[in-house]
């Protein structure tokens, strides 16, 4: 640890002389030390408080309430592990983890795909004036709220009077029933939450391309490296970091799903779109099962730690840092 | 000025002396800063009667009027109403829940049928002893509201409510499209045989744009009114005993006072009958046909619109929707309404609705006189001045709310109850809302399908509301 005393707290040298100035020894400067440490202590205290508040208490409150059972009306009694066996048995929270897999894999690949192939359209192919825009237009669906744009959408993919049935009509396509069908109802969700979230990614692709030596590329033209090639063999091993964040971001995301298939299908047909925190929302606020709502979350929780760990392993791998 | 640390005087400097003026200046200015506490939450911080009803702030000032004129008969009560949005009733009643766990729990609460039993068990408290000791002002009311609407409030031999407002899901339909099909108004004893050969004319008439019949997959209005037509529903209806301190005090001299009893009850469910089945076959054979949509999980935002741009020919709805039509523009002979056809019986559905007063209310008398008050024939006439629902009191359901808006045959709606007494509540238990999903997620499945497809979503039917009915309470 250092003991220099730092500059602001070095004694003035215009200090009159016939004032001495206070004695600054070890003492002092541990003094000061402490004052800092107090300080620091001050402006961290909001974030720690709020954190502990609206974080860390409702972890381990949630984790607790996972062996009780509690209807918000009567006091809580405990239960065990019966939460955990009842959620391992329903076929309705099993189907709808299942649901959630699909949706990330499909959805996260897609989004992911979109947000890569236009960023590098974007960055390669593009004015500056047009650059800009496409930047805020791919971003702009993020900033809506997903509950409107799924309302929005909801009246868009009607099978009678929808807008997509009838551009549809006019080539000649006969309605298609979008929400009403297992198939139709998951290729809506997939899509509306695809629409709204790949600009988040986007953004991240823009900012990677953008850290990408120029030199890298001319060095792969004069070892003759064209179009595609250019991208497999020096965007993609470059853009692997960023890859990585975006995709530990949109699995994340992805996995806890909920306004889109809840305004969109309700999880219908069946159980065919309804998702892990759908059903945790259910357990809880409608069946008012809220213990057995905190099993699910601790579930769903254990499940995103351990794929953000196998990621964060296989990036040992397949991650190339300059 | 100075300051002792550590024992020793420590002079304060000027730039400490500023910042300590700085920093006091803005402690004043955001103490003194006007904002929200916890004495605005209605019903904390003073000993007003707080209410909660489903709306928005314009419904809450609707009922100004109201409060005025309760004021002004109990100047020593105050009120105050809390209008709270949510998207339906299952909606509302998490909020209220979540309004209980947090420890300010209103005194009343506005609660339709789809919550009433939930109340009943947990939070309610019942009104018996209120009803018993204000009878000879009570007298007046009941004899003007007919007795299923009460029944659908008892709860194991006890009132936990008076209904206000109610809505059977009774037919409407497009009078242009029945005329171009060459269709009279149905018989008030039409079949669902006769239904299905309405719509087929109608689909003949106007092949493209346009739904014979629209229907939406919800607890009222949706699969249940063909269930309780066929004589059944897809949970097993029982009823309690007890209750007849009310019927008898009440309803000794009605017709249809032998029916009544202490609330119903549902405890099993029953997709797996056959008669389920066959309601599902039949409304599979309308989609199938083309001369019913596939209804959508909660639709029905956009019926309203629909019907009144003439695109749709007939679809279940209640009075709440007269006022509704008649704001999107739709002409009062551009629609007419009938009875729900018949099937085994002419059985119908409804939901209706009413002040529940808390257990936890701070004043149970002043709850009560609310309660009573909101019951008056001179507080529902200021509640309810137009036909956006069907109040339930028989004497307001007349000509002059009906004036200019339409049906024709507005009178439908109270003759509903008149003519089958035996129509019933929307079923639901104080699980509605697991049953309510479980009923939901299966229908659109049920009805899209071959009749393989429609086995399985009977089957997953009859698994989810065993898993949703497993605790009672």
């Amino acid at each position: 640890m250092s003991t220099t005393i730092p500059p602001r707290e070095r004694p003035r040298q215009d200090a009159r002389p016939d004032k001495p100035a206070p004695a600054r020894g070890r003492k002092g400067a541990s003094g000061n030390r402490h004052s800092q440490r107090w300080l620091a202590w001050v402006f961290l205290a909001p974030t720690i408080l709020g954190m502990g508040l609206f974080t860390l208490i409702p972890i381990v409150a949630s984790v607790v309430l996972a062996f009780f059972r509690w209807d918000i009306i009567s006091a809580p009694s405990f239960v065990g592990f019966n939460n955990f066996a009842e959620v391992v048995q329903d076929p309705t929270v099993r189907v709808s983890f299942l649901n959630t897999i699909v949706f990330v894999v499909v959805a996260v690949a897609l989004q992911l795909g979109l947000a890569l192939a236009l960023a590098i359209m974007v960055q390669e192919k593009m004015p500056a004036w047009l650059r800009v825009f496409f930047r805020s237009a791919f971003f702009f669906p993020l900033i809506l709220s997903a509950a409107s744009v799924s309302i929005f959408m909801r009246y868009l993919f009607n099978e009678q009077f929808g807008v997509v049935n009838w551009l549809l009509s006019l080539v000649g396509i006969p309605a298609v029933p979008w929400l009403t069908t297992p198939g139709g109802s998951a290729a809506v969700v997939i899509l509306v939450y695809v629409w709204q979230n790949f600009g988040f990614s986007f953004l991240l692709f823009i900012g990677g391309l953008a850290s990408i030596p120029v030199e890298t590329y001319e060095a792969a033209s004069i070892d003759g490296a064209t179009g595609w090639r250019k991208h497999l063999h020096v965007t993609l091993p470059l853009l692997s970091p960023t890859t990585l964040v975006a995709s530990v971001m949109a699995i994340i995301s992805a996995l806890q799903v909920f306004d889109q298939p809840y305004v969109l299908t309700r999880g219908g047909p069946g159980d065919s779109t309804r998702t892990a925190v759908m059903v945790i929302f259910e357990s809880a606020f409608q069946r008012l099962e809220f213990g057995q709502a905190s099993a699910i979350g601790v579930l769903l929780t254990l499940i995103i730690m351990a794929i953000t760990a196998a990621q964060f392993r296989l990036s040992k791998r397949f991650v190339f840092y300059q | 000025m100075t300051g002792a640390i550590n024992g020793q005087l420590r002079q304060i400097t000027r730039r400490t002396a500023l910042g300590a003026l700085g920093a006091g200046i803005i402690g004043a200015s955001v103490a003194s800063w006007p904002r929200l506490s916890g004495t605005d939450i209605p019903g904390r911080g003073d000993n007003s009667l707080s209410i909660a009803i489903l709306g928005t702030a314009a419904d809450a000032a609707a009922r100004q009027r109201a409060i005025d004129a309760f004021s002004s008969l109990h100047p020593d009560i105050k009120v105050k109403v809390q209008a709270i949005q949510a998207v339906d009733w299952k909606d509302f009643f998490t909020k209220i829940l979540t309004m209980v766990a947090a420890g300010t729990p209103p005194d009343v609460v506005y609660v339709a049928t789809e919550g009433a039993q939930l109340f009943a068990e947990k939070l309610a408290h019942p009104l018996d002893e209120y009803i018993r000791r204000d009878a000879a002002d009570m007298r007046e009311f009941f004899s003007d509201v007919h007795p299923s609407l009460v029944e659908a409030f008892m709860y194991k031999g006890s009132l936990y409510q008076l209904p206000m407002d109610w809505n059977a899901a009774n037919m409407y339909y497009n009078t242009a499209a029945f005329a171009e099909a060459g269709l009279d108004r149905p018989a008030d004893d039409w079949t669902h045989l006769d239904f299905r050969n309405n719509l087929a004319a109608m689909r003949k008439a106007r092949p493209s744009d346009f739904t014979p019949y629209y229907w939406t997959n919800r607890l009222f209005g949706g699969v249940v009114p063909w269930l309780y037509a066929n004589d059944t529903s897809f949970l097993k209806e029982t009823r309690s005993t007890g209750g007849d301190w009310l019927w008898d005090g009440f309803y000794a001299s009605d017709p249809s006072r032998s029916l009544r009893s202490g609330g119903y009850q549902w405890l099993e469910p029953n997709a797996n009958d056959d008669r389920v089945f066959e309601s599902f076959d039949y409304l599979r054979g309308l989609v199938k046909d083309g001369l019913g949509v596939r209804p959508e999980e909660g639709g029905g935002n956009s019926l309203v619109g629909l019907f009144a741009s003439n695109r749709i020919g007939t679809t279940p709805a209640g009075g709440y929707w007269v006022q509704g039509l008649h704001e999107a523009g739709m002409a009062e002979d551009g629609f007419d309404v009938q009875f729900f056809p018949r099937w085994k019986t002419q059985r119908h559905q409804f939901g209706t609705a009413g002040y529940a007063m808390m257990k936890t209310a701070k004043d149970k008398d002043a709850a009560w006189e609310w309660i009573k008050f909101s019951s008056s024939r001179e507080a529902m006439e200021l509640i309810f001045p137009n036909p956006a629902t069907t109040p339930a009191r028989r004497s307001m359901v007349n000509e002059k709310l009906y004036a200019g808006k339409g049906p024709a045959h507005w009178k439908v709606f109270y003759d509903t109850l008149d003519r089958f007494p035996t129509t019933g509540p929307i079923p639901a238990p104080p699980q509605q809302a697991a049953v309510e999903t479980a009923l939901m997620k299966n229908v659109s499945l049920a009805v899209s399908g071959d009749e393989q497809q429609l086995k399985q979503a009977l089957a997953s039917m009859q698994r989810d509301l065993e898993i949703a009915l497993r605790r009672q309470p």
